[in-house]
């Protein structure tokens, strides 16, 4: 198979997938209650996850999470396109996380105050990964979130900036500074261990 | 990409929730629409109700009987005198229609003595002399 039969076969099945998650919100749209069902379960770990990585609680963030979906069925004659939703979802899952931290004062612990587990090489891995989700959780919640959407949802700078309101240079601001803790304080929790290319 | 936004991405990759997640979310919106269906059903009467509810309302609402009352009286008032009207035009006609009879009358009996006055003078011019 050449590659560009491959490129035609992967644009092709892309295309099928638009067209089958326009119809679906079509269907939602319409009073469907199956697609909405099918909406929900596309979607679910964006939301879920945006919310848990923001809260470090399942069951918050699956409140959370439950709330977002009930609010979409409210405002689902809004949404204009699948491409639309996904936005539509990350800035009211946002937002919803802020005000819910405002209304239950969050507790943070201050980045210096992180416990700092020194672990064998073989477990780095997974403490890690473990040592970085407990350094993001301990950040202030604008910078939590700017950094989720960056490395959960893949987003630049400039569609977090739309997705969170915000202004353009406070957003890289929050990256740049939030990314200089995170390297500092998991090399720290790791034992002094230092990748090289951090 | 860097090794550290490797690590990132891995911490930060998505996670699903609990497995009954959709079911639960389709039980709230089944919740919510139930909630939804006997609150629109009422709403017109509820809101019918609610328009004549607030204290400002009352005042517009008396004000609008007081006026519907004042019209309704001075409707009243209009037939009545309306037919006052016509019975005294008919008792006037009939009053008219009387007098012009009577005058008929005097006429015609001032015509028969005037006829009768003729006929006696007519009765001596002709008789023997």
């Amino acid at each position: 198979m050449t590659s560009d039969t491959r490129t035609d076969r992967l644009i092709e099945r892309k295309e099928v997938g638009m067209q089958r998650a326009d119809d679906t919100l079509s269907r939602a749209k319409d009073g469907d209650q199956t697609a909405f069902a099918e909406l929900v379960r596309e979607h679910q770990a964006m939301v879920f996850s945006l919310a848990h990585y923001f809260s470090r609680d399942r069951a918050t963030a699956e409140d959370l999470a439950q709330e977002v979906f009930i609010h979409l069925f409210q405002n689902l004659g809004a949404i204009e396109s699948p491409a639309h939703l996904k936005f539509w979802l990350r800035r009211v899952t946002s937002h919803r996380c802020i005000d819910h931290a405002r209304k239950h004062k969050l507790k943070t612990v201050s980045v210096d105050d992180a416990p700092e587990p020194v672990a064998p090489v073989n477990f780095r891995d997974s403490l890690m990964t473990e040592a970085l989700r407990r350094i993001v959780a301990t950040l202030p919640e604008k910078p939590r979130l700017v950094v989720t959407l960056r490395y959960q949802e893949d987003l630049d700078p400039t569609e977090i900036a739309e997705v969170l309101d915000m202004p353009l240079n406070t957003v890289k601001s929050h990256l740049r500074r939030s990314l200089v803790i995170l390297r500092e304080k998991v090399t720290r929790s790791l034992g002094g261990i230092k990748y090289e290319s951090f | 990409m860097n090794r550290f936004d490797e690590e990132m991405r891995k911490a930060l990759r998505r996670e699903e929730p609990s497995p009954d997640f959709t079911d639960r979310v389709m039980a709230r919106v089944a919740e919510s629409q139930r909630q939804e269906k006997p609150r629109e059903k009422t709403d017109w009467l509820r809101r019918l109700v609610e328009f004549f509810q607030p204290p400002t309302m009352k005042w517009a609402m008396t004000g609008a009987m007081a006026i519907a009352l004042v019209v309704a009286g001075f409707g009243v008032h209009y037939r009545l005198e309306n037919e006052r009207r016509r019975l005294a035009e008919i008792a006037e006609g009939e009053h008219a229609k009387e007098q012009v009879i009577l005058a008929m009358r005097i006429a015609s009996a001032k015509l028969n003595i005037a006829q009768k006055k003729v006929h006696e003078t007519a009765s001596h011019e002709g008789g023997p002399k």
